[in-house]
């Protein structure tokens, strides 16, 4: 990608006629964006946050931390702490495993069908976790038909092989893999092929160069994958909750839901006390990444990006079959399971064409309005997020990589925090912060749709910046310098130059924010009320009370509809501009 | 007896037409019911008094609990009508004030004790918790002491009173009713029993051959087995606990009109004549049980005070963490 600043605005916007206005003007703009960022990032990540420190260490606002440290001392979140490192910690090392291989096999070698490897990877995250999880209990199951029909089907009762540990930690590295990947293709997408260019005349193998060359230079991007694989770990509750919840295996998520979904209100200042706990182990893992990630160097400007160097030859077939392989495991067999278990009548019956039948899916989808209100308040929920943080997203990339110094890191940590908490913790923040009418306006967001989206836009912030600062980040400082000399106007400055050029990032950014919302349950799973209920409120419902048919019938439809999305936007993805879709390598 | 259901009917269906005109307007459910009984009940309701838009919101009675107290706590309740698993929960909220009495219910048909005397809340169902097996165990349980016997070892499951109201009551009942009380729950720990999750998940566990044995609820293993599902639901010889379901109207309701035409239509024979469509054993001594049940008479039920529960609720929660968690 050639960076040329658009001269656009030179022509369009009026330049200012008065010079000696300009330093006056120019004074509490340069004040005015990080100021704003600041305040956007109290409210989104340190309001939420202190009020459930506030109910943690001073229930009733009088100091008294006994409690909580109590709590925190407490055998069972010394044990869920445990739980919580190990799940978050090995699944991310194994997904930046997978994900690691994948992202350099795709992005390097002369594979073949490229595009529909990365397509249904990428499809593989953006089922709902709890999705994925009941699918891969299904198709462990006892009775399940998969494996019946391989003539693995276990003794009955024999406890399903994912409960548990070890369970958790696969179905999670197999669902964070596709997060390394793209964050990893980001990366590749900066290198410039000249390296591989100067390497291959030193005459040096394709293997030396990913292992001397690639590898080094994504040293920060692997870094970054495998963090924000370890806090989406941290942050996990679909999963540990349909794996460990069954044979207790609590992890920190798992256990303030616990406290929280049996003592209600009561149970608050012990579950804030817990997340607090969180809060400071993946706040450590935040701090980690962004240590880790301090920008040794300059930026690196692009004359042409890194293109397939590595001629597998023979191995070619080899490894595109291991590549269909793990998404065989990783999609269909738990799809089909899932599959199976709509179509079945009745739990535990075996599938044939006699016993087929579609019922669950015409309940689901023709006789329960609350499932289609359902389909149609997750769309609009993750929609307006995803565009509303995508236009924020700019500003705050801008901002953060050249206004705030060395302010930014202590911005950043604030912003992290709803994202790092489970996501039940910042919905019990935002209920007691929005319960009463608010200050000043005198209304309440509660029970109303625009709680839910301010903790979609408190949560989705920092998913939404990834792609924008790493872009800004290789952005030459240049181009703004210019515009600012010819005395463009910060608005014009950001919309003109930086807008069109971190377009394509927030663009990414966006998508992945609609996806991740649009089967999003911790977080709405508190917040919801009549009429606003979500596709992940109404599954875990449906699980719950018993209709686990109806529940596998509505993840199929949901899961189609996010195919339906990708596939749309896929197709006309040559319309878009370049790298805007994560799976178009 | 033909022609008695007849002229019955035909009064439900005047008084319905008069109450009718009067109900109108927005109303919200809390219910702890699974989604597809809670929109047949607001369908069946809404065919007599179409004026009425009802909404609802369902999730384990804990949680709708929880909901509502937060909600109660920002001094603004969305619910008018709460239709949940126990009493217990009705009692508390009767305490503190937050019912509205329906006087003018018909309760006539009822025997004394099954509703609020007070009139605050109505048991609508009777659904007792008894023991689901699949039909591949090789121990047929008939009692609750057969759950502690070593063939069950690592085969059992139940619902955690954390997650479900009927479990909560469940658990207190066999822990008073049971000769060694709360030692019985030690036993089936150290018998390797898992107390998680609510009723649905027991029973897609038992169902599908993960555990061999289970406590639930009636109805759902009852109705799955109707649909081909290969499991039995067995009613223990000891006695089984027993939830009545129980609706309410919230004193904070906004349309108090349509909460009691609704909370009149459950306890009405139509109500419950469409709890015995829906599988369940209707609170209405006349209403008939739904296939697969014993008799009315030949189910025990172990004596329940809800008063005196309401006063342990928190240590029985306590309590029962304390062995399982």
């Amino acid at each position: 990608m050639t960076l040329i600043a658009r001269p656009g605005w030179r022509h369009d916007a009026p330049r200012p006629t008065w010079p000696g206005l300009r330093l006056p003007q120019r004074l509490p703009e340069g004040l005015g964006l990080p100021a704003a960022v600041t305040l956007t990032a109290l409210l989104l990540g340190a309001l939420p946050f202190l009020r459930l420190t506030i109910a943690a260490l001073a229930p009733g606002w009088q100091f008294a931390p006994d409690a909580a440290l109590e709590q925190i001392g407490s055998r069972a979140a010394v044990n869920a702490t445990l739980h919580t490192l190990e799940t978050a910690g090995f699944s991310a090392l194994a997904a930046l495993l997978i994900g690691g291989a994948v992202a350099l096999a795709l992005s390097v070698t002369d594979l073949r069908h490229k595009r529909p490897l990365a397509f249904f990877f990428v499809f593989s995250m953006m089922i709902a976790p709890q999705v994925a999880a009941l699918a891969f209990l299904s198709l462990f199951a006892p009775h399940s038909p998969i494996l019946g029909a391989l003539g693995l089907s276990p003794a009955p009762g024999t406890p399903n092989p994912l409960l548990g540990r070890g369970g958790i930690i696969l179905v999670m590295a197999l669902h964070h893999a596709p997060l390394v990947a793209i964050t990893l293709w980001t990366g590749l997408r900066s290198v410039p092929h000249s390296l591989v260019e100067a390497a291959q005349m030193e005459g040096a193998g394709p293997a030396t160069i990913v292992a001397r060359i690639l590898l080094p230079v994504l040293r920060p991007q692997i870094i970054a994958a495998a963090l924000i694989a370890f806090v989406a770990g941290i942050g996990n509750f679909g999963i540990p909750a349909l794996l460990g919840l069954p044979v207790n295996y609590l992890t920190l998520p798992t256990l303030i839901y616990r406290r929280l979904a049996s003592f209600g209100p009561a149970g608050l200042s012990d579950a804030a006390a817990l997340s607090l706990l969180v809060a400071l182990v993946a706040g450590g893992g935040i701090l980690a990444s962004v240590l880790a990630t301090r920008r040794a160097g300059g930026k690196v400007e692009i004359e042409r990006p890194l293109q397939p160097f590595w001629t597998l030859g023979r191995a070619r077939r080899l490894v595109a079959g291991a590549l269909w392989t793990l998404l065989a495991l990783k999609l269909g067999l738990p799809f089909l399971a899932l599959l199976c278990e709509a179509l079945t009548p009745a739990l535990g019956v075996a599938l044939s064409w006699q016993s087929l039948t579609l019922d669950k899916f015409t309940e689901v989808l023709l006789r329960q309005d609350v499932t289609m209100r359902a389909f149609r308040n997750s769309f609009l929920f993750a929609g307006s997020a995803a565009l509303l943080l995508a236009l924020i997203s700019i500003g705050f990339a801008y901002a953060l990589e050249r206004r705030m110094g060395r302010f930014r890191r202590v911005v950043e940590l604030v912003i992290e925090l709803p994202y790092a908490l489970p996501g039940v913790v910042l919905a019990i923040a935002c209920i007691l912060l929005f319960l009463k009418p608010l200050p000043l306006l005198g209304v309440s967001l509660y029970a109303t749709p625009f709680i839910i989206l301010f903790a979609y836009l408190a949560r989705f912030l920092p998913l939404a910046l990834k792609a924008p600062v790493a872009a800004m980040a290789q952005i030459e400082a240049h181009h703004e310098e210019a515009a600012k000399l010819d005395g463009a106007s910060l608005w014009q400055m950001l919309r003109f130059i930086v807008a069109p050029i971190l377009a394509p990032a927030a663009t990414v950014s966006a998508l992945m924010v609609f996806l991740v919302a649009f089967n999003e349950l911790t977080v709405s799973a508190l917040l919801w009320s009549s009429g606003t209920e979500t596709l992940g409120v109404v599954l875990f419902s449906l699980k719950e009370a018993g209709l686990a048919g109806e529940a596998a019938a509505v993840a199929i439809s949901a899961s189609t509809i996010i195919f339906a999305v990708m596939l749309g936007l896929d197709l006309c993805g040559k319309r878009l501009p370049d790298n805007v879709l994560p799976w178009r390598i | 007896m033909r022609a008695n259901i007849l002229i019955i009917l035909a009064a439900a269906g005047a008084l319905a037409a008069t109450a009718a005109l009067a109900a109108e307007g927005k109303l919200v459910l809390y219910t702890s019911q699974p989604n597809t009984d809670a929109q047949q009940t607001i369908d069946a309701f809404k065919a007599l008094y179409p004026k009425v838009e009802v909404s609802f919101v369902r999730d384990g009675t804990p949680r709708v609990m929880a909901k509502l107290r937060a909600e109660i706590e920002a001094g603004s309740p969305q619910a008018d009508v709460l239709l949940i698993a126990d009493s217990v929960t009705m009692e508390g909220l009767k305490q503190e004030g937050r019912l509205l009495a329906y006087d003018a219910a018909d309760v006539s048909a009822y025997p004394a004790g099954i509703h609020d005397p007070q009139k605050m809340w109505f048991s609508t169902k009777l659904i007792t918790t008894g023991i689901v097996y699949n039909n591949k165990a090789a121990l047929k349980p008939t009692s609750w002491a057969d759950l502690t016997k070593p063939e069950v070892k690592n085969l059992l499951a139940m619902p955690s009173p954390l997650n479900s109201g009927a479990a909560l009551i469940h658990t207190m009942t066999l822990a008073g009713n049971l000769p060694g009380g709360w030692r019985y729950y030690e036993q089936l720990r150290d018998n390797g029993a898992l107390a998680a999750g609510g009723n649905g998940d027991i029973l897609r566990q038992v169902a599908t051959g993960e555990k061999l044995y289970g406590m639930i609820v009636d109805f759902m293993p009852i109705r799955e087995k109707a649909k081909g599902a290969p499991i039995e639901f067995v009613f223990p010889s000891e006695g089984v606990s027993a939830v009545g379901e129980p609706v309410a109207i919230l004193k904070s309701t906004k349309n108090p009109e349509a909460a009691k035409a609704f909370v009149g239509f459950l306890i009405s024979r139509e109500g419950q004549a469409l709890a015995l469509r829906q599988g369940y054993v209707a609170a209405h001594p006349d209403v008939a049980l739904p296939a697969g049940y014993p008799t009315r008479d030949a189910i025990k039920l172990m004596p329940f005070d809800a008063a005196q529960a309401l006063a342990g609720e928190a240590a029985a929660r306590k309590r029962f963490s304390a062995i399982f968690e």
